[in-house]
């Protein structure tokens, strides 16, 4: 043992405490950053030297403490449950959205929605039943033509904010694309420096924050791999694997009408189908979907279009069998434009009451029996009333499934989030602590150094000296 | 709880419930301002039904009573019609068996009963053609302006057509009455027959005769009388019964879709006091930290 091990396990506890007190700093300075993950300083002490040497000393006392690393206290199941769970509430939620704000623009049921507007066409059929004039005709073609706006306008209102989105979609794949490369380029970083020992604490905070992201859009799960890299799958397949990413791309229907799936596909295989099934692009995409896959929007539109539809050959089919009181023959009521959607497509053929056939053919001028057999449509259980009806409560069932389950998953996600949190979080009152211990280690660690030197000052001034 | 808290867990945790506390506190708001108890399907999509099914339901009865009040219109105005046609003839009758007492009438007298025999006839083809809002009450579907020509006494009404009224889901009413059946129609008319009688009676013509054919008309009228006092009062009942159908519709609505004000107001006042407390709970204890005991 040397003379003087005494100052060099001092100095190596002065800088274990300093090295302690500058992690502290580092944890308290980014209590509040997002996605920072707590650090601590893993010290070892260091052994006694091996007994070598022709005077081996028996009693070998340990040479002080080593600092070996700065670990990052995360958890890697944690954030793979949390990405999980991210996952699935941006798919629910997304898709939740989605339907609550169509359904929100449908306004039913009240006095503005179209059940509301398809009960006063009716009652005006009735009245103008009562009342063969021009008036009660007029108010007939207005309901109409009120009717027939409200229709269009509906799907309408649907159809663009299907548009809104698909364009989302396109917006949110380049997104990932744009965060698959950071990842890749983030994973080059990782490795090079986990190969040379350096400290990649940092980098892999961003990193997940940035595969959080990931999770979050398109529903990617992800790997650990032993060089430190973080390998990215979508469907399966790597997004990114050590420093390269590959890049997604969308397919399918821009407009509502156009029908068919939107399709996400792999940029460099386009043939290749990318099935995303969770993430907020995946929710999306499943709200997009066509009315048979489940798509909500779709649904909506496709309900406008068959009240369209059964409204024109319900109402026309009554029509065409009456007469108009100068007895001609009725034509259509409702025109049905083939091109287009229905609901976008209608129209009212009369313009007064000298085209309405409200009478049974030689029942007399006056006779209403085709309006009141029209008005009576009301109740029919296979008309556009009770079509819309039922539309509107199984609408209704499936959003209220949809909001349930996006409860539910973000529940799932608040408790994984929680729980990544609880073990990566920093808590001041901890790092206090810490602070305290290391400021008192960094002291004591002094005296230490103290004490050392002013025994080796005896050893070297004051040796030799006694009773002088 | 096996974990370890920190001052950021606390907070997200403090967040998100608060966040829940306020989502209910607003559901609760808009209940209470809006009385409804719920905005869209999808709160409560079984309420939703029925409130769909209600509407459509109130909006029909709504209907049906519009009808029922023309209706009740149409029938009252060819009840008098008719009350009034059958005073007439009665009147006519006795006339004719005053001027069936030929032996002990000058010929003024004679004149006197013929002229207003023929004032009869008029007065009778004005109640025939009564109108209702512009329409002949008694010529059916038929678009003319009356439903007896004068002179002629040609019937303008569609025979065996009547005007139909919707009183309810699979009901209709007949709301007028045949002029061809209660007046006659052309030369067999009541009209026409009163003039014949005048006209015989200035002849000098024994009339006593004619009593039976004003006794079948009379009958007639009287017949068309009652048939439209059965669809009355059917259209009363259909009536009372619409109501009372009504009522009952505006309580099953109130019950889908109105809001018990009290209970909101309760719940509401203790969603408040709930996050007023988890609020100050929260001040509290965010604001704890250990660098408060140091030193």
């Amino acid at each position: 043992m040397s003379t003087f091990s005494g100052i060099r396990l001092a100095e190596s506890g002065l800088a274990a405490a300093r090295t302690g007190m500058n992690v502290t700093g580092q944890n308290i300075a980014n209590q509040t950053t997002v996605g920072y993950t707590r650090q601590r300083v893993e010290q070892t002490p260091v052994p006694a030297p091996g007994l070598t040497g022709l005077w081996p000393s028996v009693l070998a006392v340990g040479g002080g403490v080593g600092v070996t690393a700065i670990a990052r206290l995360g958890d890697e199941v944690l954030d793979a449950r949390v990405r999980d769970a991210l996952s699935a509430s941006g798919f629910w939620r997304a898709r939740a959205t989605a339907a609550s704000q169509v359904e929100a623009a449908m306004a039913e049921p009240t006095e503005d929605g179209l059940a509301a507007t398809l009960d006063r066409f009716w009652a005006g059929w009735s009245d103008l039943a009562n009342d063969p004039d021009a008036a009660a005709a007029h108010v007939v073609i207005t309901n109409a033509r009120v009717l027939v706006g409200q229709i269009a306008a509906g799907y309408q209102s649907v159809a663009n904010q299907w548009s809104g989105l698909r364009q989302q979609v396109d917006r949110q794949i380049s997104d990932v694309n744009a965060a698959a490369e950071q990842v890749a380029v983030l994973n080059g970083q990782i490795r090079d420096a986990v190969q040379s020992g350096r400290n990649a604490n940092e980098l892999i905070d961003q990193r997940n924050l940035i595969v959080q992201q990931l999770s979050t859009t398109v529903g990617a799960t992800a790997t650990a791999e032993t060089d430190g890299t973080l390998t990215v799958r979508v469907d399966g397949n790597a997004l990114v694997s050590g420093d390269r990413a590959r890049a997604l791309v969308v397919a399918g229907p821009v407009d509502i009408a156009d029908g068919g799936r939107i399709t996400v596909a792999w940029a460099d295989r386009p043939d290749i189908a990318v099935a995303v099934t969770g993430g907020t692009v995946g929710g999306t995409i499943s709200a997009l979907a066509p009315e048979y896959d489940g798509g909500s929007l779709a649904a909506v539109a496709a309900a406008y279009n068959r009240v369209a539809g059964e409204l024109a050959t319900a109402v026309n089919d009554i029509h065409r069998t009456g007469e108009t009181s100068a007895g001609v023959p009725g034509g259509d009521f409702f025109a049905l434009d083939p091109a287009g959607p229905a609901a976008l497509g209608l129209s009212v053929v009369p313009d007064g009451i000298a085209d309405l056939a409200l009478g049974a053919p030689g029942a007399g001028p006056l006779d209403t029996t085709i309006a009141d057999r029209i008005s009576a449509l009301s109740m029919s259980a296979s008309g556009p009333s009770a079509t819309w009806s039922t539309f509107v409560t199984g609408f209704g069932v499936s959003v209220a499934g949809d909001l349930h389950r996006a409860d539910i998953a973000d529940t799932g996600a608040v408790a994984a989030i929680a729980a990544q949190q609880s073990t990566a979080s920093v808590d001041g009152d901890e790092e206090t602590i810490s602070l305290l211990t290391y400021q008192t280690a960094y002291q004591a660690s002094a005296r230490v150094l103290t004490a050392m030197d002013e025994a080796l000052d005896i050893l070297i001034n004051r040796t030799g000296l006694v009773g002088r | 709880m096996i974990g370890r808290i920190t001052s950021s867990t606390m907070t997200q945790q403090t967040l998100h419930t608060l966040q829940a506390n306020l989502a209910q506190r607003d559901r609760l708001m808009n209940q209470a301002t809006s009385q409804r108890a719920f905005r869209t399907p999808s709160e409560d999509p079984a309420a939703a039904a029925s409130a769909l099914g209600v509407h459509s339901e109130q909006a029909r009865v709504a209907q049906y009573a519009r009808n029922l009040n023309d209706a009740m219109a149409w029938v009252t105005t060819v009840d008098t019609a008719l009350g009034a046609g059958i005073d007439l003839l009665n009147r006519a009758r006795d006339l004719v068996v005053q001027g069936a007492n030929s032996g002990a009438m000058s010929p003024a007298a004679r004149d006197a009963i013929a002229a207003e025999l023929e004032s009869i006839s008029a007065g009778l083809l004005a109640q025939a053609n009564t109108t209702l809002a512009g329409r002949s009450v008694f010529a059916g579907t038929s678009d003319a302006g009356r439903a007896f020509e004068p002179g002629t006494f040609t019937f303008n009404g569609t025979t065996g057509s009547g005007v139909q009224r919707r009183i309810g889901d699979n009901e209709t009413v007949r709301v007028d009455s045949d002029g061809a059946d209660a007046f006659g129609e052309g030369a067999t008319s009541v009209f026409a027959m009163l003039n014949d009688i005048a006209a015989e009676l200035r002849a000098g013509g024994e009339i006593g005769s004619r009593l039976g054919d004003i006794d079948a008309r009379l009958e007639s009228m009287i017949a068309a009388r009652g048939a439209t006092g059965a669809q009355q009062s059917r259209i009363e009942r259909a009536s009372a019964q619409n109501l009372a159908v009504s009522v009952d519709l505006e309580a099953r609505r109130a019950e889908v879709e109105d809001v018990d004000s009290l209970e909101v107001l309760i719940r509401l006042q203790s969603a408040e006091l709930t996050f007023q407390s988890a609020l100050q709970v929260t001040a509290r204890a965010l604001q704890t930290n250990l660098l408060e005991f140091l030193r």
